[in-house]
């Protein structure tokens, strides 16, 4: 009698799994803020861009065609400076413990949402940190001329000369609409801050709560525009690591996860209840040099030491065969991509000779920065910093590995007081501007993109001729030189262009990857 | 009775005192501006507050500092986390309670089975049964905690799919808070399945649970097989049977109580280990304890978390192990002082 | 010829002897001791048994299993990690950081703490419970909790969690030396000695510290097993001995990493402890049994 009870009470407590309705998602770290204008950061986009906010146009994530959003339609003038969009009507902002919308989406949320980064006086532009490393990287503050609001639902933006990629950059996690209304509440109640870390958007679920490191609660949003299928809850479980975050998927404790390690993608596969997708990534993981630094300011250092590692064996070990050896800084999907540029091959002893040539003496100490999260790009850094300490011993050249928490680690980058880091880059739009303009423009060094520090006024030249033209024939020819242009100077060494992975359960459906960036989880279903 | 009272509240405060003082010279011992230690305020954001009272602390002596600290202490304001920005006292109150679940259902757990198999294994001394239950504990505690636990996750967790391997309780539930203890707050909380959150609730702690008890059980037993023999074969138990009493009734009227009151104080000194191997356990569960919470805070430079962390588990080890001292000592005066523990 | 003795008269075994001969008749605690030698010359000898540098990273062979699985391969007889560390190699020098930090943190520990409980055993009054008082609260806050606070002070590393894992050592010491004085200055040949007109130095030196030695080794060994408990478990939570180290709990951090494709990563260097700690153990155990039992017949 006793052990029956006892057995139907195991038994319960084994078996029985009667969660509420909702869809929990294993992500890799805390995002700093809820706003994507302000970090570039995926994390942080992942958090925020496609849950609590719209853009105006979206990607298609297949056919990366411009698709309306919040925006209806738009117009191009012929000289491509002009541009007009029509706004979608009777969208709902969210309704949150702080906020009570009393309209509608309109023209004044589009004009606030841009003028907050394009304009040093806006009342909002020194909230949070003042920084849009994106907009600032881009350029797109000196670019737009001014943003006019034509009706309630119409809304023009001129710019001072055609840009091509611009609607790109508008289709983009960074381009997300916030609320003015909202905005004008904080200023009366002397709150602004709160306007990045309680935020409102129009997205398909709604900021619950948020703890650090631990998890990011959001609820559905009710109103939402798109007819599409919501959960009741959506829970982001913060889990850096990354064999943690697999493990919770086999227990179902996590209905996704995010960036599963590349080690442990057969096993994914092993699995019956899980789904593993994958998709060639827009993106790069590279080894960069700071080249405002002696000796690492000079070409041929940074070839030899390019030289003296073996990246075959390092795409191996790292990314488990999971990508392919990187020529560019884009990958080979991109119609920028050029195969004929020459590629530095493995060579210790023509490295070795090469650095005594240039004045590098045995024993020479350099850090080699590895960022202590896991992206696509890179999916372990510290790894591969080891491997590359190894390599680098046999050239004669002591490396010391750093390392810093996540948000330290891209603030003191920003400073530029490192010999070279292992990080990379994943694309938020198709267009190949974005990678060339935001990692190694002179501009980009201020936002905090450039991690090489090098400003090359040739180059800038080069990436904004190609911009001027809508032509790809036209474009593929200024971006081939400036191929060849970082091909000769090397202020980074490419490593590799990794696919990028996604895992989920079976129960979970329509949970597609974003080849443009973050995560979405509107349309998402649990059966 | 009086006295002891006045003494032990005396030795209390006096630790709280010493406690409390550490707790102050470690801002200053930690990398770093002191006040940006003890406030978890950055100095950029505290010259903008222009927070007078705050700025003639930080100028005085450091005696001064060290009252302006202290009454802060007391009025709840322990500063800010510098990695989350959160009021320390906030996320201190949030992480304890679960620390201090997790350790009671460990420590009650290992009295549940530790006891009687000390008995058990006293009684039977010198035979089979003794001799396996020995062995076994020798393994319990020769075992590290961390490595156990991952071997129960991977066997339990990833293999058979029986438990959880994180947290507290399935995030889809939403527990209203009120006192911080997780089934309690289930049973009165009323806007929840409440049989479905105590089922989650359950099927979390019991990994964790067996990782920390399996350490302290195999302690227990020993400590308990311990002084049951002493018991046994102490002059009074000699004389209960010369009185003609039946084994059980020597057992059951002498043998049990005597035996177990020098017990109390043996275990509650193995209280810190029992700590030490939570902390290490919540890290390996994502258990959202203080331990957890601690390590974090080294991972990330926080600082002034560490300080109040550190204030906030002495001073419930202190106030702890003290009071079990002193129940001691009332219940029986001719003790003087707790005696070590051989195992 | 025959070994037989002429007279009648028994042989007394010395203390030491006789604690030896409960110790034999014990065969498990003989075995651990066997065991115990093992690690003590895998630490002192590593260089020469370890097969491959520890830290040597071989690309082309990662993940390899042990040699017992199906596809293991004889060349690494436990197989290689994630970066192509061989893992037996590593092991072995993973015993010499851990045991052998260990040993000298308790070789340190004992002195200090035989130190301090000698200045408290053989002191009264006020010294004597400031000594004690101290230590007390020591010993109260968790191990873990002290090495947190040092390692936030001085920064993260093997070095700086030795000093956490000392300081938390001392106290038993402290506390098993001054009882044990306390009880010995009660005997008659203290007595007999301070008759004789010995100093206080005298005393501890020439009559108390020569009865310690088995005392010290059974304390000696319970501290040895929860110092390689405490260097690991820091090593094992990242506050200890950092990645390329090859500290066990360090090691079997790293084997997380890949617990689920290669089991044996995390499953080699936790046995490795497992069975140091046993060992370690069962002679103090062994140790302790023998002791008693001597002094009950």
């Amino acid at each position: 009698m006793l052990s029956s009870i006892c057995l139907c009470a195991c038994d319960g407590l084994l078996l029985s799994k009667t969660d509420p309705n909702g869809i929990v998602y294993c992500s890799e770290g805390s995002p700093a803020n809820f706003n994507p204008q302000l970090d570039t950061s995926g994390t942080t986009v992942d958090a925020s861009s496609h849950q609590i906010y719209d853009r105006l146009i979206d990607f298609d994530p297949v056919t990366g065609d411009f698709v309306p959003a919040l925006a209806t339609s738009w117009l191009i003038s012929d000289d491509g400076k002009t541009y007009t969009f029509q706004l979608r009507r009777k969208v709902s902002f969210h309704d949150t413990q702080t906020f009570t919308p009393t309209r509608y989406f309109n023209a004044d949320d589009v004009l606030f949402s841009i003028d907050r980064w394009r304009l040093m006086t806006h009342p909002f532009h020194q909230i949070s940190g003042g920084r849009y490393p994106y907009t600032d990287s881009l350029k797109l503050a000196d670019l737009i001329t001014k943003v006019t609001r034509l009706n309630g639902y119409r809304v023009e933006i001129t710019l001072n000369k055609p840009e091509s990629s611009f609607l790109a950059n508008l289709a983009t996690d960074f381009a997300v609409i916030l609320s003015a209304e909202y905005a004008d509440k904080l200023i009366s109640r002397n709150q602004k801050e709160l306007i990045d870390h309680k935020p409102v958007g129009t997205g398909p679920y709604q900021l619950a709560s948020f703890r650090q490191d631990r998890y990011i609660r959001y609820t559905k949003h009710p109103k939402y525009w798109r007819n599409i299928q919501l959960t009741d809850k959506l829970i982001f479980d913060i889990t850096p690591s990354s064999s943690l975050r697999l493990a919770k998927l086999i227990t179902a404790e996590c209905d996704a996860i995010a960036l599963p390690a590349h080690s442990e993608l057969e096993v994914i596969k092993q699995q019956d209840a899980l789904v593993l997708d994958e998709k060639p990534g827009l993106n790069i993981g590279f080894w960069a040099f700071n080249t405002s630094k002696a000796p690492f300011n000079n070409p041929e250092v940074r070839r030899a030491l390019g030289m003296a590692i073996d990246k075959n064996a390092l795409i191996e070990a790292i990314y488990f065969n999971s990508a392919i050896l990187a020529k560019n800084i884009v990958p080979p999907t991109s119609w920028a991509f050029q195969s004929d540029v020459k590629a530095l091959s493995y060579n210790p002893i023509a490295a070795k000779k090469l650095l005594r040539e240039q004045g590098i003496p045995e024993n020479f100490s350099m850090t080699v920065w590895a960022m202590p999260v896991q992206r696509a790009y890179n999916p372990n850094a510290t790894k591969m910093a080891e491997l590359i300490q190894a390599y680098l011993q046999e050239v004669g050249i002591q490396v010391n590995i750093i390392s810093y928490e996540w948000s330290t680690f891209r603030e003191r980058l920003t400073q530029g007081i490192h010999d070279s880091v292992l990080i990379g880059w994943s694309a938020d739009n198709g267009d190949p501007d974005n990678f060339y303009r935001p990692l190694l423009s002179c501009a980009a060094i201020e936002s905090g993109t450039n991690r090489a520090m090098w400003c090359s006024q040739e180059y800038d030249l080069l990436i904004n001729k190609a911009l001027q033209y809508t032509d790809i024939s036209e474009r593929t020819y200024f971006y081939g030189q400036a191929n060849e242009l970082l091909a000769e100077q090397l202020p980074l060494i490419p490593i590799a262009h990794a696919s990028r992975y996604q895992a989920h359960r079976k129960e979970l459906q329509g949970l597609v990857i974003n080849p443009y960036g973050g995560v979405r989880f509107g349309g998402v279903k649990k059966l | 009775m009086t006295k002891v009272l006045l003494r032990y509240t005396n030795l209390v405060l006096a630790t709280l005192f010493v406690l409390s003082l550490l707790s102050f010279i470690l801002a200053y011992l930690f990398p770093g501006q002191a006040i940006e230690n003890l406030t978890g305020l950055r100095l950029l954001e505290l010259t903008e507050r222009q927070n007078s009272e705050l700025k003639y602390a930080v100028d005085a002596n450091i005696l001064v500092q060290y009252w302006h600290y202290m009454g802060e202490l007391f009025a709840g304001n322990w500063g800010v986390s510098f990695s989350s920005g959160l009021p320390l006292i906030e996320d201190v109150s949030h992480y304890l309670p679960a620390s201090i679940e997790l350790s009671a259902y460990a420590l009650f757990l290992s009295f549940f089975i530790g006891l009687p198999l000390g008995f058990l294994a006293a009684l039977r001394h010198h035979k089979f049964t003794d001799y396996s239950l020995l062995s076994v504990s020798l393994l319990g505690y020769s075992i590290p905690v961390f490595w156990l636990a991952l071997i129960l996750i991977l066997f339990f967790s990833l293999q058979l799919g029986w438990f959880p391997l994180s947290g507290r309780i399935s995030l889809l539930f939403e527990i209203p808070r009120a006192t911080g203890f997780i089934l309690i707050d289930i049973l009165l909380s009323d806007s929840i399945d409440k049989s479905a959150a105590l089922t989650s609730a359950l099927r979390h702690l019991i990994l964790p649970t067996l990782s920390i008890a399996v350490v302290t059980t195999t302690l227990i037993i020993r400590i308990t097989r311990r002084s049951v023999i002493k018991t046994l074969n102490s002059e009074f138990i000699l004389a209960a049977y010369a009185r003609g009493l039946t084994p059980r009734q020597v057992l059951m009227r002498h043998g049990v109580r005597n035996a177990l009151i020098p017990i109390l104080p043996l275990l509650a000194m193995q209280f810190p280990t029992l700590l030490t191997n939570a902390m290490i356990v919540e890290s390996i569960f994502s258990w959202p304890g203080i331990g957890n919470w601690l390590i974090q805070a080294i991972y990330q430079q926080d600082y002034p978390a560490i300080r109040a962390g550190m204030l906030a588990v002495s001073v419930l080890v202190v106030i702890f192990t003290m009071s079990i001292d002193l129940t001691i000592r009332l219940t029986d005066p001719r003790r003087r002082r707790a005696e070590r523990a051989t195992i | 010829m025959p070994q037989s003795s002429l007279y009648q008269e028994e042989h007394y075994p010395s203390p030491l002897q006789y604690t030896w001969m409960e110790f034999k008749k014990n065969h498990i605690a003989v075995a651990g001791l066997f065991c115990f030698a093992f690690f003590l010359i895998i630490t002192i000898f590593c260089p020469l048994l370890a097969p491959f540098d520890p830290n040597m990273q071989q690309i082309g062979d990662l993940l390899i299993p042990p040699s017992w699985y199906p596809n293991g391969g004889i060349s690494h007889l436990f197989g290689t990690d994630a970066l192509g560390r061989d893992l037996l190699s590593r092991i072995i020098y993973g015993c010499r950081t851990t045991f052998g930090i260990s040993l000298l943190l308790v070789v340190v520990a004992m002195f200090l703490g035989v130190g301090l409980g000698a200045l408290a055993g053989m002191s009264k009054g006020f010294r004597s419970s400031f000594i004690n008082h101290t230590l007390d609260s020591i010993q109260a806050i968790p191990t873990l909790l002290i090495a947190i606070i040092i390692i936030a002070i001085l920064g993260t590393g093997l070095v700086n969690s030795m000093w956490a894992i000392a300081l938390a050592l001392i106290p038993q010491f402290v506390h098993q030396t001054r009882d044990f004085i306390r009880h010995e200055l009660s005997k008659e040949y203290i007595m007999a000695a301070k008759l004789d007109g010995a100093s206080k130095t005298h005393i501890f030196m020439h009559s108390i510290l020569p009865n310690m030695g088995e005392m010290l080794v059974v304390q000696g060994t319970l501290a040895l097993s929860v110092s390689i408990l405490d260097i690991s478990a820091l090593g094992f939570l990242k506050l200890g001995a950092q990645a390329p180290s090859s500290e066990l709990g360090a090691m079997l951090l790293e084997g997380i990493e890949v617990a689920y494709i290669a089991p044996w990563t995390i499953a080699v260097p936790g046995g490795a402890l497992f069975i140091m700690i046993i060992s370690i153990n069962l002679v103090g155990d062994g140790l302790r049994s023998a002791l008693r039992n001597r002094l009950l017949h």
